[in-house]
């Protein structure tokens, strides 16, 4: 590999990150939180793509579907967790197959509603061209893909910091119960948690659109198999986990498929294995799973 | 029910199940049933399997559908290289390749739990539907494996649809039997002690993990021996086989049907196989939402009737009884 291919590759693995970090922290906040693996987060983002696509036709803006699909996720969100997971509180294992049922008909009645060909979604006027960078041209939209990646991680550490609310989420992660008999009405902690993360997986759907496209199949690959390889390796529930596994999977998927093709998509889900075997709380993380 | 008049009965209704193409064949849609419960029957072996984890042992997998594919695979594969199309050999290939896949996935995941089980054999699944996907030399890749040989026992050929039916059915039942047998034995009952109370079955001197790695290769292999039953059917292998939605169908069907029961995934995968073959035909063709509804379905049971239709079924029977 020449120098410029390799820089090239970081590059695209460094977008890659990001989108995954989008992807996944609405993933990890929803763990983190309920002690629930949403197995629906895949439906949710593939969900977020496909609303974006006709706010994108009937609006012609790229920015208005950027703020609609994360507000229809969120209704969607504030819909499943009182009417389904409420219901369910404290039986985890349930909680997380019921999720499986939401992801069925989520995914079936897109591709009833939208069609089941594969759609495409173009970057914004502005961000579609490209730029020279070191030896070659380089998409724009990529680069703007990184910086909404940082710029989106540092807002969340500033709201898990510093905020009334972040430390609501901080104490949540410890111990959901405990803070219900402090007072906190965790009704709306919970409904409120599901539909952020909900949310985030609407916008992580809006913003991978023009990279991955929009078709049938994507609610599984890249949707709710990257985002579980992104926080089981990086540790489920934390920031700085979604960060580490994003920042790790990203330029490791992008190489891999460079370097060894054909068992790439292998090599991922090896470390996920390895990781898992070893460290079952992933790299950063600090809660092993409930049973 | 005296033990001799209750086998006479299920000696009867197997008999009924194996003939059924012979005696239906006077019906007008007698071809689309046959294939219809043949798939069904596939698709019941391969949840029973499932149930051995899921309602016996309290091994949540999601990953159960690498198994079937790795089966479907060994089948056509064996076949193809071998040259033969003789199923003590494609069918025990089937066999050997999905118990030794399974011991090796096994070692990895037994000792983990819970939701860590689900999401670490949803893991290791995956890996073997991304070399299914993308080994195109061996597995035909995105493009499945095609040219999947007959089933033959000596110069029998059993790749007729009656004939594949019966043999469908044939091994359903001994399955059926397999699964009664081990629930029944001493080991069927350890596996429930290890479900409710692993500590306890330790401290009885138990060695549970073995007792767990153990239930998950029999539950492989018998997976992968329905794969290869539903390779032989179609006489093709897809990757998807072996993909997350595939384990999804095996998971929703136990669920559905009723956890650590005989009947639940027999009955689950005839309201699946309902679902899936049957309702679309009464909606409007441009209503495709089978899926949708399957979805809703399963999501009721989760929620209202954990212990599936065989739990449904028997508390509404013991509020008859007692009334």
């Amino acid at each position: 590999m020449s120098l410029e291919l390799v820089f090239q590759q970081a590059l695209n693995g460094l977008s890659f990150g990001a989108l995954l970090f989008i992807l996944a922290s609405g993933l990890s906040l929803v763990f983190g939180m309920m002690d629930v693996v949403n197995l629906a987060h895949g439906a949710f983002y593939m969900l977020g793509a496909y609303v974006a696509l006709s706010v994108v036709q009937v609006t012609g803006s790229f920015w208005i579907a950027m703020l609609a699909a994360p507000l229809a996720l969120a209704l969607v969100g504030l819909v499943v967790e009182p009417l389904l997971l409420r219901r369910l509180r404290g039986r985890h294992l349930d909680q997380v197959l019921l999720t499986i049922g939401v992801s069925l008909v989520i995914v079936d009645l897109i591709g009833q509603l939208w069609g089941r060909e594969v759609r495409s979604l173009s970057a914004p006027p502005g961000l579609d061209g490209s730029v020279g960078l070191i030896g070659g041209v380089y998409p724009v939209y990529r680069l703007f893909v990184i910086a909404f990646g940082v710029v989106l991680a540092a807002a969340m550490a500033v709201v898990y910091r510093r905020t009334r609310i972040g430390m609501l989420i901080r104490a949540g992660v410890e111990d959901a119960e405990m803070l219900g008999a402090l007072g906190i009405d965790t009704n709306r902690l919970f409904a409120s948690t599901f539909a952020t993360g909900a949310a985030l997986a609407g916008l992580a759907g809006v913003i991978a659109a023009p990279v991955f496209g929009v078709q049938p199949g994507m609610d599984t690959d890249p949707g709710l198999l990257y985002s579980l390889v992104v926080v089981v390796v990086g540790g489920l529930g934390t920031l700085s986990g979604a960060v580490a596994g994003s920042l790790l999977i990203g330029p490791a998927d992008t190489f891999g498929k460079v370097l060894f093709q054909d068992v790439a998509l292998a090599v991922i889900f090896a470390i996920v294995a390895l990781v898992l075997l070893l460290k079952p709380t992933g790299l950063l993380g600090r809660i092993r799973i409930a049973r | 029910m005296r033990p001799l008049a209750r086998w006479a009965l299920v000696a009867v209704a197997a008999v009924a199940l194996v003939t059924f193409p012979y005696w239906s064949a006077q019906w007008e849609s007698t071809r689309f049933a046959t294939t219809l419960l043949r798939d069904a029957l596939i698709l019941a072996i391969f949840a029973l399997s499932l149930d051995l984890l899921v309602g016996r042992a309290g091994m949540p997998s999601l990953g159960h559908a690498a198994f079937f594919g790795a089966g479907g695979y060994a089948a056509g594969i064996a076949s193809q290289r071998l040259g033969t199309d003789q199923l003590p050999v494609t069918l025990g290939a089937a066999a050997v390749v999905a118990a030794l896949l399974a011991l090796v996935i096994g070692v990895l995941v037994v000792r983990s739990e819970g939701i860590f089980f689900l999401m670490l054999t949803l893991a290791l699944a995956q890996i073997v539907f991304a070399i299914a996907f993308q080994w195109t030399a061996v597995t035909g890749g995105s493009n499945g494996l095609s040219g999947v040989g007959r089933p033959m026992l000596a110069t029998l050929d059993f790749s007729s649809p009656d004939l594949m039916y019966v043999l469908v059915s044939i091994t359903f039942v001994a399955a059926a039997l397999l699964v009664w047998g081990l629930a029944r034995s001493p080991y069927g009952r350890a596996l429930i002690g290890v479900r409710e109370n692993e500590r306890r079955m330790r401290a009885l001197g138990y060695d549970t993990t073995r007792l767990r790695l153990s239930a998950f290769v029999v539950a492989g292999t018998i997976a992968g021996i329905a794969g290869a039953l539903s390779a032989y059917s179609t006489r093709f292998v897809s990757a998807q086989d072996a993909g997350l939605g595939n384990s999804v169908r095996a998971f929703v069907t136990v669920l559905v049907g009723g956890a650590g029961t005989l009947a639940g995934p027999i009955a689950g995968s005839a309201l699946v196989s309902f679902i899936e073959r049957v309702v679309p035909s009464l909606l409007p063709v441009e209503l495709r939402i089978s899926e949708a509804i399957l979805g809703l379905v399963f999501i009721a049971f989760v929620l209202f009737a954990r212990q599936g239709m065989v739990g449904v079924g028997r508390s509404a029977w013991l509020r008859v009884r007692t009334r």
